[in-house]
């Protein structure tokens, strides 16, 4: 659905974004990671058409967004950063707006409209002016505006920050939900939320991807590591490791420690300690290490900045 | 074109639901009033005794009440004006709904004609208070229904012109402030370079030692100049019209103005394209 090659922008001196390729096929929900200033909302906003890309081809649902800018925008929902409004317009009149210039026809306006208010939580709210919206609902309203008119593609531009943990449960409950029929490309800096939400990441520093893989692959693959402090000869330690039905590696760290590898959801910490203890060895600490987000972003976004350097 | 009719209720919506519509109209309607009242006791005075004024015979209602009171009204837009335009597009940047604004699919053209096409009815909605004046006129005298008609159109195709300009300078700009502040400029300025025209004489004094030719495109070039200076302020064409009297270039004049900062406007729009 999005298709990204070699786009890159240049502001004055600033290379925002530098020669970035990536692909969301249909029904993906993709989650966009960076620090601040990565390039991701730069690159949302070249894919919806509000700026153009220096160099670089992009195609939105098939359609090319500097030739068919129209098209795109027609099969594009987006939501921006920090939601602006018209804030002297009720939450209604707006959304029935923005359903007018989407080309919603006249005598669907109404049913449209309520359609997204209802799936955004906005029912009661519709005569409130937006301008008295709480930080919740104002982006509820972002989301709201976008999904008008059923795009299959939504960009969502840090959908739930600045807001309560509460209401994070709601919006993601509402992106999730989208899945089948929508493609999602959505920016956030919330981890954790990645890894609830999205099936792939794309992190992006400097404006270049870093990484971009599956979150079961960035989070490991398909092997589990356990570490293993323990004490005794290390030759018996590592071949009673060795020698565990499911071990598919082991690995001296030195200091006593032994790394474990073993394939994703094993668990073989149980197993471990039977063997350690039959074969008369102290254990000091047995842990399973599962690759988070965290540290796989920390990493990419580290060690480019190194390569920087 | 519906798309661009959306985009213009919002526009007036916005302008409507605040108090600033309401301010605005108030104030063309008190200052226009106030304006129509001064000019129709003036020529009162004028009419009971003509030959005390300095007039032979009776003055002519066109010429001493409808045409200054349209200008009246119509520069009276140079000040209010500039407070309808400045918001349409720089608004749209201080706030960021440009974002929405450019990523909806909308045509450049829903965007500019919807714009300007909610600044017209906000300046019909002001001329109808002009009308209603004109109406008590009409009712009155034995004045032609046709010259206020044309007055009208003047007083429109004036403003309609005022407002292009305004339309353009508020899509460079992201604070409706500039772009109020430069609008007015613009018009002020193009007021005191028409009125500074009328004293350029015809023909300038040439030093004779610079020859012929010299003198020739000297006088050519100051030919040029002062046709500009003469032709192009906003306000020139419209005193003829208010008087009644048709002439094509003065409508020429006022919609292909109108019509060439249109054409800059979209070009301003465009500028996104290659501008960062």
């Amino acid at each position: 659905m999005i298709e990204v090659t070699g786009l890159t922008k240049v502001y004055g001196a600033i290379t925002a974004v530098h020669d970035l390729s990536f692909r969301v096929e249909k029904g993906e929900i993709i989650g966009f990671l960076g620090p601040n200033g990565a390039g991701k909302s730069t690159t949302m906003r070249i894919l919806t058409g509000f700026t153009p890309p220096t160099s670089g081809v992009a195609k939105v649902a098939g359609f090319h967004i500097e030739d068919q800018p129209v098209e795109v925008k027609r099969r594009v929902g987006y939501m921006p950063e920090n939601v602006p409004a018209y804030t002297e317009m009720l939450v209604g009149a707006f959304l029935r707006y923005a359903a007018e210039v989407k080309g919603i026809a006249r005598g669907s306006v109404k049913s449209e409209v309520d359609r997204v208010i209802r799936r955004c939580g906005l029912t009661d709210m519709s005569n409130r002016i937006i301008r008295n919206l709480s930080k919740g609902y104002r982006q509820r309203l972002g989301l709201a505006q976008a999904l008008i008119g059923n795009p299959p593609v939504l960009i969502l531009d840090e959908p739930t920050s600045g807001l309560d943990p509460r209401q994070i449960v709601d919006i993601r409950q509402v992106i999730k939900e989208l899945a089948p029929e929508h493609t999602v490309l959505l920016s956030t800096h919330i981890l954790p939320e990645v890894a609830m939400v999205c099936e792939r990441v794309i992190i992006i520093n400097r404006g270049h991807i870093v990484a971009q893989d599956t979150m079961h692959n960035l989070t490991g693959g398909d092997t589990e590591r356990i570490e293993v402090e323990a004490t005794g000869v290390t030759e018996t330690i590592v071949s009673k490791l060795r020698a565990l039905e499911g071990v598919t590696g082991v690995e001296t760290l030195g200091n006593g420690r032994y790394q474990v590898m073993a394939p994703r959801g094993a668990d073989l910490r149980g197993a471990i300690v039977a063997a350690l203890s039959s074969a008369d060895c102290g254990l000091a600490g047995i842990q399973l290490k599962r690759r988070t987000l965290e540290e796989v972003f920390i990493n990419a976004v580290s060690s480019d900045q190194e390569m920087a350097v | 074109m519906r798309s661009a009719w959306s985009v213009a209720k919002r526009e007036l919506s916005s302008f409507f639901t605040t108090p600033v519509g309401y301010v605005i109209v108030g104030t063309y309607a008190a200052i226009s009033g106030l304006g129509f009242a001064a000019s129709f006791t003036e020529f009162c005075a004028i009419t009971v005794n003509p030959a005390e004024k300095g007039y032979e015979g009776v003055p002519k209602l066109e010429e001493l009440l409808i045409s200054p009171y349209l200008l009246f009204c119509g520069q009276l837009l140079m000040f209010i004006g500039p407070l309808i335009t400045m918001r349409l597009l720089a608004e749209e940047r201080s706030r960021g709904t440009i974002e929405l604004l450019l990523t909806y699919p909308l045509r450049d053209r829903d965007i500019v004609f919807g714009k300007y096409g909610a600044a017209m009815i906000i300046v019909l909605v002001l001329m109808s208070i002009v009308g209603v004046h004109l109406a008590v006129v009409g009712y009155y005298t034995d004045v032609e229904p046709a010259v206020l008609a044309f007055g009208l159109l003047t007083l429109f195709l004036m403003s309609g012109a005022f407002m292009s300009l305004g339309l353009f300078v508020s899509a460079w700009t992201r604070s409706p402030v500039t772009a109020g502040i430069v609008t007015f400029a613009l018009w002020f300025i193009s007021y005191i370079v028409g009125t500074f025209g009328q004293s350029l004489p015809a023909a300038p004094e040439i030093p004779a030692q610079l020859g012929v030719n010299a003198a020739r495109a000297i006088a050519f070039f100051w030919g040029i100049f002062r046709q500009l200076v003469v032709e192009l302020p906003l306000d020139r064409h419209a005193e003829r019209m208010a008087q009644g009297i048709v002439q094509p270039q003065d409508i020429a004049y006022y919609v292909l103005f109108t019509a060439f900062f249109l054409f800059l406007t979209f070009r301003a729009l465009e500028s996104r394209q290659w501008r960062a």
